[in-house]
């Protein structure tokens, strides 16, 4: 009978530790790249209304050779964005750039190639402004949104346009070499407090939809984006 | 087996039996009709409302008969459990031959069965009627890990669904990559969105807000934040919107 005890109890503490490691794990496997705080840049006034202005700087990557993997880590051919773990005060206006290295297609939507959310419904690719890219020249995409029951409703789509494939590779950053990138710049307002996603929407990974290896990887293709 | 066990085993008390199921029946019914509508999401159109019914009344004609078998094992755990050191009784032989038992347990059966039928055919001919009387569709599109909205016969695309309070609508729903589930909690619709295919399901929203839609189907590394919002606007409010998506 005590014997019976002893073995049932350890049975349980087993469970529990098992439980305990298969949580740890997931932890690790969850972002915990760096926190990439955006700067302070003034004030600005939108729509009349002023916004404490701030800026933030990330690009993307035809491979992951460079950015928070360093040389590479355990998928080095994979697409990548340089930070995944992005941080921005709330109630403000944040302009990003995105510098964009790779090539690209058509997304399975063509309505991820539309400009949706940021401060006039546009953005601006090398210093044009622009509402939507062509459908077939999307590269990827900066997609947020909030994280329900995290943060108030946001929506935010940024497509971002492909570098030409006859392009010269002639920038060497990091581990890697690549073409001259189109720079993207938008503005949006943040809201409250809260945990926010985003993610590309082009098929940039693996598997049949694209949506595997990079893209369903935390660290790549996809990130939080913490208003604080 | 000591006597007084034997004595208590061979004795069905049925006066301890029903009273035990009694009380439990009771608790279940009231339970069914009171905390079981709180824990479905609040109502926001007729087909939830019916949902909503319809788990209540199921819950309600179950109780007697789950509580029957409660009521069975508590009285055989209390009266029939062998005593500490005792060796536990051989099965008891099979009963066979008690035909006021057979009688009630095929009446009682069948008349719960024919009864769950018909109310679950009344409610999908309810649901048919309502697809059948609507002229108003929206193309629901689910792909990883977002949805989107287009609106028929418009420019117009949104990644937030906009709906006029009171007017039947059709969601034809289908997938660009993988299968998800389209759920718009408060209206009671839920159907699989599959690539290549469309499926299609109607709802009325008969309630002014902003509801919530999820995906029902394990679609992949962010499958939990394919949510977003249901916007039911009143009809000139409706329209004035789409108009301006199409500026």
């Amino acid at each position: 009978m005590k014997r019976d005890g002893l073995g049932a109890l350890a049975t349980v503490l087993g469970g529990v530790i098992l439980v305990a490691v298969i949580a740890w794990l997931i932890v690790l496997a969850s972002p915990h790249q760096p926190a990439l705080t955006s700067n302070p840049d003034g004030t600005i006034t939108i729509g009349g209304t002023t916004y404490n202005h701030v800026t933030l700087s990330i690009a993307t990557y035809p491979d992951s050779l460079f950015g928070a993997r360093g040389s590479g880590g355990a998928h080095p051919d994979w697409v990548s964005y340089s930070n995944d773990n992005l941080v921005v005060p709330a109630h403000s206006a944040v302009t990003m750039t995105v510098r964009q290295y790779d090539t690209g297609g058509e997304p399975n939507n063509p309505y991820f190639a539309k400009v949706v959310g940021t401060v006039g419904g546009t953005e601006t690719i090398n210093g044009t402004s622009v509402t939507s890219i062509p459908v077939n020249d999307v590269a990827h995409t900066f997609t947020l949104r909030e994280i329900a029951g995290n943060a108030p409703y946001l929506y935010l789509n940024a497509p971002l346009p492909a570098v030409s494939a006859s392009a010269a590779n002639t920038l060497h950053i990091g581990h890697g070499t690549y073409p001259k990138p189109n720079v993207v710049t938008f503005t949006f307002i943040t809201k409250g407090k809260g945990v926010y996603l985003w993610n590309c929407e082009f098929p940039c990974g693996d598997s049949v939809s694209g949506f595997g290896g990079a893209m369903s990887t935390y660290g790549y293709m996809s990130g939080t984006l913490t208003v604080n | 087996m000591t006597n007084e066990n034997k004595e208590k085993q061979g004795k069905l008390r049925w006066g301890e039996l029903i009273t035990v199921w009694l009380v439990l029946t009771i608790l279940t019914v009231t339970g069914s009709l009171t905390i079981i509508p709180h824990l479905m999401p609040r109502a926001a159109s007729s087909t939830m409302h019916l949902n909503i019914l319809t788990v209540v009344v199921f819950s309600v004609t179950a109780a007697p008969v789950g509580s029957f078998v409660y009521a069975i094992a508590a009285y055989g755990l209390r009266n029939w459990r062998a005593g500490s050191g005792d060796e536990p009784p051989a099965d008891g032989p099979p009963l066979r031959g008690n035909n006021v038992v057979t009688i009630v347990w095929i009446v009682v059966s069948t008349f719960l069965c024919v009864f769950l039928l018909v109310w679950g055919l009344a409610a999908l001919s309810s649901d048919s009627s309502a697809a059948a009387n609507s002229t108003f569709k929206v193309d629901v599109t689910g792909q990883q890990w977002l949805w989107t909205f287009h609106y028929p016969g418009t420019s117009v695309t949104t990644e937030s669904l906009y709906l006029p309070e009171g007017k039947t609508v059709t969601f034809e729903v289908t997938s660009l990559d993988v299968v998800h589930g389209f759920w718009i909690e408060q209206m009671g619709v839920k159907i699989d969105a599959n690539p290549g295919e469309v499926t299609t399901i109607s709802v009325t929203p008969d309630k002014l807000g902003t509801f919530d839609v999820r995906c029902t189907e394990f679609c992949g590394l962010y499958h939990a934040f394919m949510t977003t919002q249901v916007h039911v606007v009143t009809p000139t409010k409706y329209h004035a919107w789409l108009q301006a998506q199409q500026a």
